[in-house]
């Protein structure tokens, strides 16, 4: 988890950074909108950009949820069925081999306009992470500790809730760490190809309108909520693996 | 539990062992001899930790094959001490004790672990998680975990290997004190470390597995020039002997 007050200290800094390029370059105000007007514009447009964000902050919730739920029931599907291993591997990899954007209009075409073609973006934007990570934790044990577990008169359940899941709690860690990060992506593409609310159809409405100011309330506030959902996440994986020292550096 | 029939008083092990097509151990055949130490000495590479695996009916590589058989070997139960502890990191000191049990989903036996962290001196440490210890305390652990589950038949794949010679001169005494009434296999290449445990030693050299006749004296046996002398000159020149023969 980063902390609060260096989160602070780079946010101020990139507000800087922002305003001298800003300042200084003269750049007009349509193409690189200066902080102090972008937080003006969140302040008068503040009932819009709540509205969306919240429809889109419950689109990336409920897609991440879901996506986690999947990836660690198919971790766990993997380890304890070869042939499910083995016929529904390549099935995962050919997914994430089709880049979300081609995949998003047919998703909004099955799923429709609302938020379901959203959350279903988001799920499976995270999902090949969390089923990798997952699954690479429960499979690299060493395998003594599996075979002196088979010796102690482990039976396939307790060698798998007080074996193999608590050794891949730091690698399921990554995974959900780096899903936290991806799973606003999914939301807003899905947005951008279709829809009338949320964030990304903000961000397009302001952008064809030249209101650029109102787009960068739209970013800024993503940014914040990813940020809030990555510390969130990172808070919770912290207490899942305090045993390992490997994981709190 | 089995309990051991009190009338064997041997665990006949016989077979072959080969590597892709390379013979390790041919028609080998040892007699373990029960409630006592029984090591098998020899160079790395000859087979001697899978040896232990198949004896264990665990999963041995899948280049190895094997016609080994071991007599009556549905009555025992295996205990496993290997080099590297194999603590579970996640458990305390005192959960990892009790591990066979809750794998069995047992009642846990709470006493008892914590009277055999007693034994191995670690009772201020009982919560404690295993990362904080150094690596003699493991060991110590990974005695009393099995111990704790009381199996007749312990097997030690070179467990004071990655030790220091002072803790591993401890630990070494303390295993021996605690297992006394134990049959112990146990697998090194450290003359000096069979001569101090064993009550019967067997050498692997060229494709055999053969007994050797130890000192009179009994273990634990105190390291001096005449032991030094009698693991020079009748287990270390047996070993570089089947050496220069590879």
């Amino acid at each position: 988890m980063i902390k609060t007050s260096k989160m602070l200290f780079s946010i101020l800094l990139f507000i800087l950074i922002w305003w001298a390029i800003q300042y200084l370059t003269k750049t007009p105000e349509f193409i690189l909108p200066s902080p102090y007007n972008v937080f003006a514009s969140i302040i008068i447009n503040k009932g819009i950009l709540f509205f969306h964000s919240l429809i889109t902050f419950f689109e990336i919730i409920v897609g991440f949820i879901l996506g986690i739920i999947l990836g660690i029931y198919t971790g766990i599907l993997f380890i304890i069925s070869k042939t499910t291993r083995r016929w529904l591997f390549p099935f995962i990899i050919f997914m994430q081999a089709i880049p979300i954007f081609a995949l998003a209009p047919v998703l909004t075409l099955w799923f429709g306009y609302g938020i379901w073609s959203k959350i279903i973006m988001t799920t499976t934007i995270i999902y090949f992470p969390i089923t990798i990570a997952f699954y690479d934790g429960l499979k690299r044990i060493n395998p003594m500790i599996v075979n002196m577990a088979k010796l102690m008169g482990a039976n396939k359940i307790t060698m798998l809730t007080k074996i193999r899941i608590p050794h891949a709690l730091p690698h399921l860690s990554s995974g959900l760490k780096l899903a936290a990060a991806f799973a606003p992506m999914g939301a807003i593409i899905g947005e951008w190809v279709g829809s009338s609310n949320g964030l990304g159809y903000l961000m397009l409405y302001a952008s064809g309108r030249v209101q650029i100011d109102l787009m960068f309330s739209a970013i800024i506030i993503l940014a914040i909520f990813t940020l809030l959902l990555y510390n969130i996440t990172s808070y919770i994986t912290k207490q899942l693996t305090k045993w390992d020292p490997k994981s709190n550096l | 539990m089995n309990k051991i029939n009190t009338k064997e008083r041997y665990l006949a092990i016989a077979g072959s062992l080969k590597l892709n097509n390379k013979i390790l151990l041919s028609n080998f055949k040892i007699n373990i001899n029960l409630k006592k130490w029984n090591t098998i000495i020899g160079q790395s590479g000859l087979g001697k930790s899978t040896l232990l695996k198949i004896i264990a009916n665990l999963d041995i590589p899948e280049n190895f094959s094997h016609s080994i058989k071991i007599n009556n070997k549905n009555l025992y139960r295996f205990s496993w001490m290997a080099q590297d502890d194999l603590l579970l990191p996640w458990l305390t000191v005192i959960e990892n004790i009790f591990l066979g049990e809750s794998l069995r989903r047992e009642k846990i036996n709470f006493d008892k672990a914590h009277n055999l962290l007693n034994k191995v001196g670690l009772t201020s440490v009982a919560n404690n998680l295993p990362s904080t210890l150094s690596g003699g305390m493991k060991q110590r652990v990974a005695l009393a975990r099995t111990l704790f589950e009381d199996n007749d038949i312990i097997l030690m794949d070179e467990p004071f290997t990655s030790l220091d010679s002072a803790t591993k001169m401890h630990i070494q005494e303390l295993a021996f004190t605690l297992l006394k009434d134990k049959t112990v296999l146990m697998v090194t290449h450290d003359p000096l470390e069979a001569l101090l445990l064993s009550n019967s030693l067997y050498i692997i050299s060229n494709k055999n597995i053969k007994n050797i006749k130890l000192p009179n004296t009994l273990p634990l046996r105190e390291i001096n020039n005449d032991t030094l002398s009698y693991s020079y000159n009748n287990i270390l020149k047996i070993i570089q002997k089947s050496y220069e023969e590879q």
